[in-house]
């Protein structure tokens, strides 16, 4: 049975005090005298987010947001927004963003409550391999909009205006890559979408694409329109398989439609869009080196001026965005640049999406508006530390980004205040880290893999990391020697300062971050040969306490004979013979062998 | 000639009654998480035990896949939209859980409240 109409009742704690049964009643009462019961659905949903204008209902289609509605209302919203099909202005919220429009995901309302989902708006909500669901929720209606009577100029200034700033990382206002592509004069120019994600345990891009990968389809056939560009990449890695099936299906159903290809919507205007697979270099998500890379050559940076903008892929003029950030321009085109300039900072806009990871309740992904406080990302979104742990760190921006210490969690989280506390914004990765875990060591990992995905064509990235990794896992070893931080500071400095592209020039910032912030750390290791975490484990000390009851396992696994102790009497072990390979630690099950930092 | 902007509401309206078409507007919608994630976590079993009910003959349900809404340490996660009530998600849903929640909850109406994000 098709029924035209569906309301939906807020019935969350807050809108329920509120009477939201008596409204039921009410809206089902007046249905029945218009005789429109059948014409009409009655949704209730979880508490949809908007406690202070509460009660509140919502009217699809024409979606309108009604709030704060007593019983007395109904007859007059259905008989204007029903019955003539003209939403109530009286009581209508203006709230008409794509944000909101969808109350699904509201409905769990401690991990959702103080998120805003503008990238992540239909991730979870809408089948992403269908295009019809895509366009139930007003899917391609920004292109529509552009190609209906915006000129490209117009495109491009109301993408400055609305503040937005790349998403990759480095945060470069979009705009300003979109105008000076635009004036460049050529007979072919290109628009990337940049989808290689490479930062360890961040995932925002490929949740993106999977869950919604039209809306950076339809970002980019925009971005395409307003710099003049014809041919649009996305540079993809292929360790992300169904990300590229559903682009690949997203793409051939948009060419279906005609929203990709000649003459898209008889606008005149044709575009279209190839998936190019990255092998899944880290040094790839650098534009200048992911544009050598879908050239054919070996994926290595090359230094800038000419930005890409001006001579990118093929020498031609190249709009180059991150996934992330492709996927904001449908809802700037259709709300409005001066709608999304007032979410955020002053100097940051929009929202921004993160991984939440490490040792943390909720981990997942979560969308936050600039200048939410990473307090709030940590403890109200992300249910704080498990097992009553103690917060020792926030490491954010991935192998680019710094560790935080405590007294930076009030930061507000945008571009500047990031940068200035140490780290950064970066691509979105966000590690929480708890006392049970070495600060030098989580920086050697994240060296290590710089280190590893160093490409090697400028010397301080090749050569600076490998001897800043050689220092680091000394001291893990317990094998320090004074001098070592002033060392690791001057190279981290020198390599940042001389390395050709942005990763090189960001690889020391998680060492010289744990410097900064836990420089205690770095001297514990080096002059008291302890690590206070216990996560170093060659620095561990392993002892025997009185639980134990002589079984003999540890004796017999231990490799090099140091234990000792007489059947069903407590063993010992001989330090100076022990090598830390923890065996008797993890071997033992009365958990009588303790370990010490 | 229409406008693009006419073209796409029309193209709307067709998608709609497509959704519509495919039964959307039964008394029941229940979406599978089917990102990579949700995957791993064991979503493409369950997934498998709502559509092989709906072909052993579970009508009034209204079945669809979506993506990762970022709830990754409860995944896979199972939300059931129900005419005239509040929607629930079940999370960390197993293949066994799945086919009593098609038992229970998608045939008689009970909502499972154990199993449910809290």
């Amino acid at each position: 049975m098709t029924r035209d109409f569906v309301i939906t009742l807020c019935d969350g704690p807050s809108c329920m005090q509120k009477k939201s049964k008596e409204l039921k009643e009410a809206v089902e009462k007046e249905l029945e005298k218009h005789n429109l019961a059948n014409r009409v659905r009655i949704n209730i949903s979880g508490c949809l987010g908007m406690c202070k204008n509460g009660p509140v209902v919502v009217i699809n289609p024409l979606y309108t947001l009604y709030g704060q509605v007593t019983p007395a209302d109904i007859p007059e919203i259905i008989q204007s927004h029903i019955l003539k099909n003209k939403p109530l202005k009286r009581l209508a919220i203006e709230e008409d963003h794509l944000y909101n429009r969808f109350f699904r995901v509201f409905g769990d309302v401690n991990f959702f409550g103080k998120q805003m989902r503008i990238t992540l708006r239909n991730c979870g909500i809408i089948d992403p391999e269908s295009l019809d669901d895509y366009l139930s929720v007003r899917g391609y209606e920004a292109l529509a909009k552009v190609l209906s009577g915006m000129a490209p100029q117009e495109v491009v200034s109301e993408v400055k205006k609305s503040g937005l700033r790349g998403r990759g990382g480095a945060g470069f206002p979009t705009g300003i890559k979109w105008e000076l592509t635009a004036q460049q004069n050529s007979d072919e120019k290109f628009v990337i979408c940049n989808a290689d994600e490479g930062d360890p345990g961040a995932f925002m891009d490929r949740s993106t694409i999977e869950g919604d990968p039209h809306t950076v389809i339809e970002g980019m056939i925009i971005g395409g329109y307003a710099v003049g560009a014809k041919k649009g990449i996305i540079y993809i890695r292929a360790e992300y398989p169904l990300a590229v099936k559903r682009l690949q299906k997203g793409i051939a159903a948009a060419k279906a439609q005609g929203f990709l290809g000649e003459n898209i919507l008889g606008s005149g205007f044709s575009f279209d869009i190839e998936i190019r697979l990255g092998a899944g270099a880290f040094v790839c998500g650098e534009e200048t080196a992911l544009i050598h890379s879908i050239e054919g050559h070996r994926g290595m940076p090359r230094p800038r001026p000419p930005f890409p903008s001006v001579q990118g892929l093929f020498d031609k003029p190249t709009l180059i965005n991150n996934v992330e950030t492709w996927a904001n321009i449908p809802v700037i085109i259709i709300d409005g640049a001066e709608w999304f300039s007032s979410i955020g900072t002053q100097k940051s806009k929009g929202t921004k999406v993160f991984a939440l990871a490490g040792k943390i309740n909720n981990t997942g992904l979560v969308e936050v508006p600039m200048g939410t406080t990473l307090k709030e990302i940590i403890y109200d979104i992300g249910g704080g530390i498990p097992n009553n742990k103690k917060f020792k760190a926030i490491q954010t921006g991935g192998p680019s980004g710094g560790c935080l210490s405590e007294e930076y969690l009030d930061t507000p989280i945008d571009y500047d205040s990031l940068a200035k506390a140490g780290s950064i914004m970066g691509s979105g990765g966000m590690i929480v880290i708890d006392e049970d875990s070495c600060m030098v060591n989580i920086a050697k990992f994240f060296l290590e893999f710089t280190q590893n995905e160093s490409c090697g064509k400028c010397t301080p990235c090749r050569e600076g990391t490998k001897r800043m990794l050689e220092i680091l896992t000394r001291l893990t070893e317990g094998k320090g020697q004074e001098g070592d931080i002033e060392k690791l500071e001057r190279l981290g400095n020198m390599i940042k300062k001389s390395s050709l592209c942005g990763l090189g020039q960001s690889a020391p910032n998680p060492v010289l971050s744990t410097i900064k912030n836990f420089r205690v750390e770095y001297e514990e290791h080096i002059r008291d040969k302890k690590c206070r975490a216990g996560a170093c484990s060659a620095m561990a000390v392993y002892e025997v306490t009185d639980k134990c009851v002589g079984c003999g396992v540890c004796k017999r696994a231990c490799p090099v004979k140091a234990i000792s102790g007489a059947p069903k009497a407590m063993h010992e072990i001989n330090q100076d013979k022990c090598v830390k390979c923890g065996l008797c630690f993890r071997n033992c099950k009365f958990d009588a062998i303790i370990k010490k930092g | 000639m229409s406008t693009p902007m006419e073209l796409i509401k029309q193209k709307r309206a067709e998608a709609i009654n497509r959704i519509h078409s495919k039964g959307y507007l039964s008394t029941k919608r229940v979406y599978v998480g089917m990102a990579t994630c949700e995957i791993a976590a064991g979503s493409k079993e369950v997934m498998e035990v709502f559509s092989q009910a709906m072909k052993n003959g579970l009508t009034d349900v209204y079945l669809s896949q979506k993506g990762c809404a970022g709830r990754c340490n409860l995944e896979p996660t199972v939300e059931v939209v129900e005419d005239g009530k509040i929607p629930v998600k079940y999370c960390k849903v197993t293949p066994e859980m799945a086919q009593l929640i098609v038992e229970r909850h998608l045939k008689k109406g009970e909502v499972v409240k154990e199993w449910l994000i809290k």
